[in-house]
């Protein structure tokens, strides 16, 4: 009843405390001010070239300077070269044996993986995910996908775990890390490309190296995390046996921080998917190579199929390695062999047929693993090699076996996907995408449909808000809103330090083109608000509605980024207004969930005296729910903004137009200072973004006594 | 020589504990240091000595500082002040490496709330102590075994702790603390979380395991009928310190405060108190009945009801220590 009080009070606080009445009168003042100052100095409404920082011939300088080098000074012969080739040889072996491995081999172990891992029924899906990858002829460049992903992966893991272990055991580097790792996450994928571009030029390492980066935080963070979270009895009863760190690490904290870090491995498994498939710009090759490429091309058709490949590969590794996240730990063997149906099913005879040829199925491989088994413990006897033979008598066994094929099939040359097997998509696609192009432009001439709807945003919303924001509103203006925003959510600190990035915007001479991408921004989020919040409010209050939608915001959120502009092409053509809808549909998700959640985190208790008092529904939504869901809306708009941003940047390869297309043109041109600069000008953006609305979302949960 | 002897020993937990141990008026209550520096006086000055194969009950309310004391002992807390001597060793001068050693051999701990590990099968907490040590796999699961059997888990060896009742999860506690065939066992309330019926099992087993391995144990509850039963002496501490310190019956029979005769208000007397602890010393009066000293009053009170004269008391040698009446008996009945 107490904590009831309290937290009704909290909302009366909010409503009818302070008003920040004081700072919008400065604001008022403050526009007008600074209006008049502005006509009064003419020409400080644009940022001049006078006023530039000058960073793009100094890098360019810079770039010459590392190709002029590259050969002998230390720091490539001695740091960037052996990186290059550590991470070279790692990828060229993961690829070597990918490739050489015939597909149904491949297939064969991921579903074996699968069914250790989560049962029959995940075997299946990963298994079935593969098969795609070959029908559209994508079979080679999905292996080399996947090798990129796992060398990047590998490389991740094994640089993010120790990290992780370190943050959590010293509080010193938990303090230096936590910030740059919150400012890693807030940049986009795209601008991990730059600088690593600057130092390796065009190839498949630097990808590499950037996915790794990228990849990095979730893992530091959730090993972290982890670890830290073991429960203090069981640390302490270690302690009191006299185990050493090593043992407490090893015995203890490690084992019971495993299903967190399994977490981590997840999201980064899927960042690293993402920024993979990006990284074709840079030269990664694999499906994003293709898809880019019949992008540039404008083949619809062969970009669809290499995004479904993309999408399945996505699937694919998100279910695998989410089912890591959940092993159970159970004295009773896991006897999940054969079961497909639900037990509820297993009443219905052909369900029960069913059941039965898989049974004998496995128990077949059962049978077969342990004569391999009987034949391989006659030749290896002892030692670590026969331990190992006993202990995994069925691993043992399908190794072998599928090694053993392999051979055969390399040699009889049955290796490759069989091009018989082709299924050809991109003619149906293509011949659809110039239907529509003909039929859904302009719906019988009557001025609907995508065309128009395109000519409106861009004539109508994009451009003049782009010309008002960067050309007819001072520079001045813009960052004193900002400022005050900041001011706002944060106070004096956050305020300054927000103006400060504005500056620094214009400084690098990205002001309209910073303007541009801001304009997109929030057209993307007002129409993601727009759409997310009355459907997380429904689906809050309908559990039918969110049973529907659940399932297609977790699809939605595995596909990798850049696949989002194949379908929208395929409507409205390149430009900003693909860029817009790829946005919406990638970025609305979080705001949703999270106003779904918020709402339903709503206590019982306080709904049930809100009805006691008479309230209507909408009372009870105005009054009640959204209020005390507030924060958690905030934090989903949030998120979804800086989604918004991210794929803006990316609409860039689409050739929408601002900071996204400039880093694009910067790479296309040579011209690296340039791209530097956008990427930079895109970092500056997102950080200040990300602070001010992040600091509302808290600000708002503080004041209506909510922990986030 | 006892087996375990703390002097002195002070324990302050806050930002500065050593500034504030120099700087305390050794008459300071926990009180005054709490609102004086906002350091929590968690022990304060405690001395004490158990002898080997004794079962010494620390016992007191909660936050009274009985758990912070025992982990002094093996430096599971470092003690702000003071000196813990094992077997005459110094524990407080000990190296990391030496105190490791200790841990691993001479001292091991059973836990309030169990302690077990999730992510390994019992047999594999039992051996976990074993396990650090280094010794051999065989070795040690075959150890488990045997101690497992000896709690009467035999049986459960590949479960997992979540898969057992609160009950046998505490003997898995038990049993990973004998597996290492310990000198000392510190148990921390091991019973507390138990229900009624379990708790006197697994008390009848520690007395029991007691008898036949002679461990020196020093046992934490706030239950005062359980100390009565399982401690040979009984040390009861308010705000950090012991208040007093005996013999179940000195404490029931001689309270030294009203926070002591508070705990054995509940006591059955009759059942607790011997002649010994209620009788008036000898006084040359001639008695012609006589009783022994370890009888008890429920065993008294028959005799004083059928005869209304001076008994004598007994030692073992058959010497008078002391008489009683049936008023005596009627008092020490009624006090508390
Ligand atoms: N790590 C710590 N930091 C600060 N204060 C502590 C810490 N551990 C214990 N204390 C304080 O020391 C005092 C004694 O705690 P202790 O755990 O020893 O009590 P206890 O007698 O075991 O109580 P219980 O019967 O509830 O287990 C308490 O006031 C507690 O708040
Ligand atoms: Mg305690």
């Amino acid at each position: 009843m107490g904590q009831l009080a309290q937290r009704i009070d909290g909302l009366g606080q909010r409503r009818g405390g302070k008003r920040p009445f004081f700072p919008l009168i400065l604001l008022i003042v403050g526009i007008i001010g600074l209006l008049l100052l502005a006509q009064a100095v003419a020409q400080t409404d644009n940022f001049a070239e006078t006023w530039n920082l000058g960073l793009r011939d100094v890098l360019n300088e810079f770039k010459r300077w590392v190709v002029v080098n590259r050969n002998d000074h230390w720091l490539f012969v001695f740091f960037f070269e052996p990186l290059s080739a550590v991470i070279d040889f790692g990828l060229r072996r993961v690829e070597d044996l990918l490739l050489w491995l015939p597909w149904p081999v491949v297939i064969a172990g991921t579903f074996w993986l699968g069914e250790r891992i989560g049962g029959l029924r995940l075997g299946l899906l990963t298994a079935v995910c593969l098969i795609p990858m070959g029908l559209f002829g994508l079979w080679a460049e999905s292996m080399q996908t996947l090798s990129l992903m796992v060398t990047a992966v590998l490389f991740a893991l094994a640089l993010g775990i120790p990290v992780g272990i370190w943050t959590a055991r010293s509080p010193r580097a938990e303090k230096l890390l936590r910030p740059v790792l919150d400012a890693m996450q807030t940049m986009p994928a795209f601008v991990y490309l730059i600088p690593v571009l600057l130092f390796f030029g065009v190839a498949r390492v630097p990808s590499i190296i950037a996915t790794i980066i990228y990849a990095l935080p979730p893992i530091i963070r959730l090993t972290n995390l982890g670890i830290r979270t073991v429960p203090a009895d069981a640390l302490e009863a270690a302690e009191a046996f006299g185990a050493t760190e090593r043992q407490l690490l090893r015995g203890v904290q490690l084992p019971l921080a495993m299903p967190t870090i399994m977490v981590g491995v997840n999201q980064t498994i899927m960042m690293a998917l993402s920024i993979v498939v990006i990284a074709a710009l840079i030269g990664a090759g694999g499906l994003g190579d293709v898809v880019l490429k019949s992008l540039r091309r404008l083949q619809v058709g062969s970009a669809l199929e290499a995004g479904l490949a993309i999408v399945f590969m996505a699937v694919l590794l998100d279910r695998l390695s989410a089912a890591l996240t959940h092993l159970e730990r159970n004295s009773q063997p896991r006897f999940k062999g054969f079961r497909f149906f639900s037990e509820k099913q297993r009443h219905l005879t052909w369900v029960r047929r069913i059941e039965e040829v898989i049974e004998t199925i496995y128990q077949a491989c059962g049978r077969y693993a342990s004569w391999v088994n009987a034949q391989v413990g006659r030749v290896v006897k002892d030692g670590r090699m026969g331990q190992w033979v006993r202990r995994y008598p069925n691993g043992v066994a399908l190794l072998l076996t599928l090694l053993l094929v392999s051979i055969l099939m390399r040699l009889l040359g049955l290796g490759d996907f069989p091009r018989v097997l082709r299924v050809d998509i991109r003619g149906v696609v293509d011949g659809l995408v110039q239907w529509m192009q003909v039929n859904l432009y302009d719906i019988g001439g009557s001025g609907i449909g995508t065309g128009p709807l395109r000519d409106f945003l861009i004539i109508s919303v994009f451009q003049p808000l782009q010309h008002f924001l960067a050309e007819q509103l001072p520079w001045t203006v813009v960052a004193f809103v900002f400022a005050f925003l900041g001011y706002q959510a944060g106070g004096w600190r956050l305020a300054l330090s927000v103006l400060g990035l504005t500056l620094l915007i214009g400084l690098l001479g990205m002001w309209p083109f910073a303007m541009d991408t801001l304009a997109q921004t929030l057209v993307a989020v007002l129409i993601c608000v727009a759409i997310g919040i009355p459907l997380g409010i429904w689906s809050a209050h309908n559990d039918r509605v969110e049973q529907f939608v659940r399932p297609i915001l977790d699809f939605l959120q595995t596909i990798p980024i850049f696949v989002y502009l194949v379908p929208v092409i395929m409507l409205f053509g390149t430009g900003s207004v693909a860029g817009l809808i790829a946005s919406v549909l990638y970025s609305a998700v979080p705001v949703i969930r999270l106003t779904n959640a918020g709402i339903r985190s709503v206590d019982e208790t306080l709904r049930e005296s809100a009805t006691a008092f008479g309230s209507t529904q909408r009372q009870m939504l105005t009054k009640l729910e959204i209020p005390l869901a507030f924060p958690s809306i905030m934090l989903g708009i949030n998120q979804t903004i800086m989604m918004v941003l991210a794929m803006v940047i990316i609409a860039g390869l689409v050739g929408a137009t601002g900071l996204g297309l400039e880093v694009y043109q910067g790479f296309a041109n040579d011209n690296m200072g340039r791209s530097v600069e956008a990427g930079l000008a895109i970092v500056l953006l997102a950080i200040m973004i990300d602070r001010i609305t992040q600091k509302l979302a808290e600000k708002t949960a503080v004041s209506a006594n909510i922990t986030l | 020589m006892s087996k375990v002897e703390l002097h002195h020993i002070w324990k302050i937990f806050g930002p500065n504990p050593q500034y504030v141990m120099e700087s305390l008026e050794k008459s300071a209550s926990r009180a005054d240091v709490l609102s004086q520096t906002g350091h929590v006086l968690a022990v304060r000055d405690v001395s004490l000595a158990v002898g080997e194969g004794e079962i010494f009950v620390v016992m007191g309310l909660s936050g009274s500082g009985k758990s912070t004391l025992v982990r002094c002992l093996s430096r599971l807390i470092e003690p702000t002040a003071g000196k813990v001597l094992i077997n005459g060793e110094d524990v407080t001068a000990m190296d990391e490496a030496a105190l490791r050693e200790l841990r691993r051999h001479k001292v091991s701990m059973v836990f309030q709330r169990f302690g077990l590990f999730p992510h390994r099968r019992v047999v594999d907490n039992v051996a976990y102590g074993l396990e650090v040590q280094g010794v051999e796999t065989a070795v040690r699961l075959a150890k488990a075994e045997q101690v497992l059997q000896l709690v009467g888990l035999n049986g459960w060896e590949h479960h997992f702790p979540h898969e057992l009742s609160g009950g046998m999860q505490q003997r898995v506690g038990l049993a990973r603390a004998l597996a290492v065939d310990p000198e000392i066992m510190l148990c921390d309330e091991p019973f507390s979380a138990l229900d009624p019926l379990i708790r006197r099992d697994m008390q009848n087993e520690l007395l029991h395991l007691q008898q036949t391995l002679h461990k020196t144990i020093i046992f934490i509850t706030h239950d005062f009928l359980e100390a009565l039963k399982l401690g040979d002496r009984i040390a009861i501490m308010k705000d950090g310190e012991i208040v007093q310190l005996g013999t179940p019956e000195e404490i029931v029979a001689r309270p030294v405060n009203d926070y002591v005769r508070e705990f054995t208000r509940d006591v059955p007397r009759a059942k607790v108190l011997t002649a010994a602890a209620v009788m008036n010393p000898a006084d040359g009066a001639t008695a012609e009945q006589s009783v022994t000293a370890e009888t008890t009053l429920e065993a008294l009170i028959p005799r004083v009801l059928s005869y209304d004269g001076l008994l004598a008391v007994l030692d073992e040698a058959g010497t008078v220590i002391g008489s009683l009446d049936r008023r005596t008996v009627l008092l020490a009945l009624a006090e508390g």
